[in-house]
């Protein structure tokens, strides 16, 4: 401090006409405040770890509901799938048709354009399917005949549409020697409606909570700035610009952004892991056709880099609002 | 430098704080605003800060008429002001360096060159030993001389001080008095509002007396008794 050219110390130097500002590095000084304004803004939130965690956890359980459903929808659409695999139609004959009269009707259906196959399941075949299942076998023994009809299994091409897949069941009802008639393929398609809505749903919460989102930045930006007015007074009497004292801020709201996305993919990552174990077994009910549907890694990279996007709009609407009131 | 003609301030609520006021401050002039509270003086001062704006008038500063500096204007004009306030207006979480640092980080200056002029201020106040420490453990008269090393860090070509000295026993008001006088010699126009008038009689400096918003004496530096 004692080397400090205090006779020709800078202050008593000419004095400036046009202030002090150095307009030969506007860029590295603003370099520089941003580089404050974010380190600042990240010291503020640390000195009150509480408050920050509390806001971080509201803003990532927000976040990370959109998240799960997603995560769920993509399962129970997976789910669909694999069971629409083997949309076949089960056609029951009744109990008095024999063999050829299965066989002949058979033929019948395979010279329908919309029918991919045809496969005949005699009665014996299906007794011992019931056989293999647990429980059963011992019920057999005591039956002295086959109660079981021949059923044919239908199964449409798959480029056939619903309205032809429809005719074509009301066709096989009204056939001769058919008793009855199972189309798996009407739960799909209110499966596929059920998923239609679902994915809506989705977008509408989506929507929902990144608006709550919003509302929960801005409203803790306000707070703090509201806390702040002295502060922000002092610095625009001596000469600062709005962006200047807003800046601290946008980092604020950046940072519960960034910190809650992360936090919100934790959460989806969690419901993953539990969702996984369950998912599986339900997976080998279906004979391993089924595959846990997990969120993809580029969502979940973007859900902290869209949630600081989502905290800058936040602290940027309020603060501009805020601050018309301050000065 | 400063130029006020037919100035008049008129509240919201009808209070008329300033009236047809004129005068003009040549640069590198000191010049004192006295008068009883509720003269104007405060208002004065606020005018020439862009806190306030005149309801009518015409104010010059440095060949500027502020009435054509727009809200965006306002920061660039006010960090060619130093202004110092009876209450400091001191950050108190931050420290001493740090208070005075801030014009020039809003100013843009270059860290090492900041540094130095924050030193350089602190020197001229006699607090360079107090830059560590917060404004709260320092007293009345140091936390001022803070105010008053932050408000000529950046050189401004404009000093106006709204009272202070108010909260200072007279031995500190004559040495924080005396610190203006010295910027003044540097060549920095000074305007300081004070009802202290023994204070402003040992100055020796132009009297500008206000009542009610008018001008009622205007007493040059070699007429003061």
């Amino acid at each position: 401090m004692q080397e400090l050219p205090l006779n020709e110390s800078p202050l008593l130097g000419e004095s400036h006409p046009r202030g002090g500002r150095s307009r030969a590095r506007p860029v590295a000084s603003w370099r520089e405040h941003h580089g404050w304004s974010a380190l600042a803004s990240l010291r503020r939130l640390m000195s009150r770890p509480v408050g920050t965690l509390l806001t971080v956890a509201v803003m990532a359980i927000a976040l990370a509901l959109p998240l799960t459903f997603y995560l769920l929808l993509g399962n129970v659409q997976k789910m669909g799938e694999a069971l629409g695999q083997n949309q076949t139609v089960s056609v029951f004959l009744q109990p008095t048709q024999g063999g050829s009269a299965a066989e002949l009707t058979a033929k019948k259906l395979r010279d329908r354009a919309e029918v991919a196959s045809v496969t005949v399941r005699t009665p014996q075949q299906g007794l011992d399917e019931l056989a293999r299942m647990q429980g059963f076998s011992g019920a057999l023994h005591t039956l002295d005949s086959n109660p079981l009809p021949y059923v044919l299994e239908v199964l449409p091409r798959p480029d056939a549409g619903a309205d032809a897949v429809e005719r074509l069941v009301a066709d096989m009802r009204g056939m001769q020697g058919v008793d009855q008639v199972q189309d798996g393929g009407a739960w799909r398609q209110r499966l596929e409606a059920l998923l239609g809505v679902g994915r809506r749903a989705v977008l509408v919460l989506a929507a929902l909570l990144v608006i709550a989102v919003l509302l929960v930045v801005g409203n803790t930006v306000r707070v703090d700035i509201a806390g702040r007015s002295e502060e922000i007074g002092v610095l625009m009497l001596v000469g600062a610009s709005r962006a200047f004292v807003r800046r601290p801020y946008l980092y604020a709201g950046i940072w519960y952004g960034l910190f809650s996305g992360l936090l919100a993919v934790g959460f989806a990552v969690l419901v993953e892991l539990a969702l996984a174990e369950p998912v599986a077994r339900l997976g080998q009910v279906y004979a391993g056709k089924l595959q846990v549907d997990v969120l993809p890694p580029w969502l979940l990279a973007a859900v902290p880099v869209a949630a600081a996007v989502l905290g800058w709009l936040g602290a940027r609407l309020v603060s501009a609002w805020q601050l018309r009131k301050v000065a | 430098m400063i130029r006020f003609d037919q100035v008049s301030k008129r509240y919201e609520g009808g209070h008329e704080a300033l009236s047809q006021l004129s005068f003009e401050v040549g640069g590198g002039e000191m010049a004192f605003v006295t008068g009883h509270s509720g003269a104007g003086k405060s208002t004065l001062l606020k005018l020439l800060g862009l806190i306030e704006r005149p309801s009518h008038g015409v104010i010059t500063l440095d060949g500027q008429n502020l009435a054509k500096v727009g809200r965006g204007g306002i920061p660039k004009l006010r960090r060619r002001l130093g202004m110092v306030f009876q209450d400091h207006r001191l950050l108190m979480d931050r420290t001493v360096f740090a208070n005075v640092e801030l014009p020039l980080m809003i100013a843009g200056t270059a860290p090492n060159e900041r540094a130095k002029r924050v030193r350089a201020a602190l020197e001229k106040v006699g607090l360079l030993a107090y830059e560590r420490q917060l404004p709260a453990t320092l007293s009345a008269g140091e936390q001022q001389r803070v105010g008053i090393a932050r408000a000529i860090v950046a050189k401004p070509m404009l000093l106006v001080a709204d009272e202070p000295t108010g909260n200072l026993d007279p031995t500190l008001a004559v040495e924080i008095m005396g610190l203006f006088a010295e910027f003044q010699q540097v060549g920095t126009t000074v305007l300081v509002a004070s009802h202290d008038l023994p204070l402003i009689k040992r100055m020796k400096k132009r009297v500008i007396v206000l009542d009610h918003g008018r001008l009622v004496a205007d007493v040059a530096a070699e007429e003061v008794l």
